[in-house]
């Protein structure tokens, strides 16, 4: 006999996602899904978005990582509710893993919520865990044809931020190459180019982070 | 253990789960094939997806299932003139016009089509 089922594979995850995001809701919560691939610069950005908006805007973290706490280490001294999520085994996090978070964290304290993904450039980008944006770091080192063999990261990502373009100089990154590149996997993401480590250029990711924060206030006033 | 450290695990799981609980509405005895459609862009490895699905499915009515995995390739459409096609090699560029304005159309499923059950 054959049963048709029909049934989405990541169903039960985009479920627990789902009720991630009424909590979201429930606390204004912006939140923001950061993924890369390993050493692009998720936590250096964090380092730079930490100190920036320090006493402007009430920031929460969850570091993802396969094994250590190095990460949310680098984050303390920003004086942030920071939550670890060792993953052990798992390349990527999924809405359960943040679910399991969210309880060691006064949402109701925090305006944006930084996730900072497991770095890989796959499958984090099929696990939703309930955030109101996917944003991908490439850095300039990488190469400027993984939006093409890694489409679905950038398919699902609003915003793509170019690191490390200090580094220019030194490789053969083409800059239009690798928007557009990113364009055709989809063409309503925004990109932008910085380097983290000196914080050139970022004031362009902070203004971005603002104005999706300020539609996120007015979407739930609305709501 | 370091085996199946990877989106595989998670997706197989969920395979084994959705399977057996849509066998077991029907009052299935056990679950001889399960046909999966996985789009390419989703970057599914077939071999892990089989060996986490081999270990997971051990104990449960899904055991001496075969899991039969159908890939779907990246397909498109083109903005400028219409042309629908197969997107190889990456190269995400309309064969007949060249234009790069491409609308991708197909190859993100992933879903359990059907069961066979006896």
């Amino acid at each position: 006999m054959k049963i048709k089922v029909m049934t989405d594979l990541l169903e039960a995850n985009d479920r627990i996602a789902a009720d991630n995001r009424e909590i979201f809701d429930r606390n204004g919560n912006l939140v923001i899904n950061l993924m890369s691939s390993p050493g692009a610069g998720k936590t250096t950005l964090l380092e730079r978005t930490a100190e920036a908006l320090a006493g402007k805007v009430r920031l929460g973290v969850i570091a993802g990582d396969v094994e250590t706490s190095r990460d949310a280490e680098r984050m303390e001294k920003y004086n942030l509710p920071v939550v670890q999520l060792t993953t052990g085994t798992a390349c990527h996090l999924d809405a359960n893993m943040v679910a399991s978070a969210l309880t060691d964290l006064d949402l109701s304290q925090i305006d944006i919520l930084l996730i900072e993904n497991v770095g890989n450039l796959i499958c984090p980008a099929e696990f939703r865990v309930g955030e109101d944006h996917k944003v991908v770091i490439l850095s300039v080192t990488e190469g400027d044809d993984k939006p093409l063999k890694y489409p679905l990261m950038f398919k699902e990502s609003s915003l793509l931020i170019l690191n490390k373009i200090d580094l220019l100089p030194f490789t053969n990154f083409n800059m239009d190459e690798a928007k557009g590149n990113a364009h055709r996997m989809n063409p309503d993401l925004d990109i932008l180019e910085l380097t983290a480590t000196t914080g050139q250029g970022i004031e362009g990711w902070l203004s971005w982070l603002k104005g999706r924060w300020q539609r996120r206030l007015e979407s739930l006033r609305r709501a | 253990m370091r085996v199946c450290a990877v989106h595989e695990l998670a997706i197989a799981q969920n395979i084994v789960d959705i399977a057996v609980a849509a066998a077991e509405r029907e009052h299935a005895q056990r679950i001889t094939r399960i046909n999966v459609v996985s789009g390419e862009m989703r970057g599914i490895v077939p071999m892990q997806l089989t060996f986490c699905f081999e270990v997971l499915a051990e104990n449960t009515i899904a055991s001496e299932a075969y899991l039969n995995l159908e890939i779907v390739p990246v397909t498109g459409r083109c903005r400028k003139c219409g042309e629908t096609f197969t997107v190889k090699d990456f190269l995400y560029i309309c064969p007949r016009c060249q234009s790069s304005d491409i609308e991708i159309t197909g190859g993100t499923e992933l879903r359990i089509k059907d069961i066979e059950v006896e």
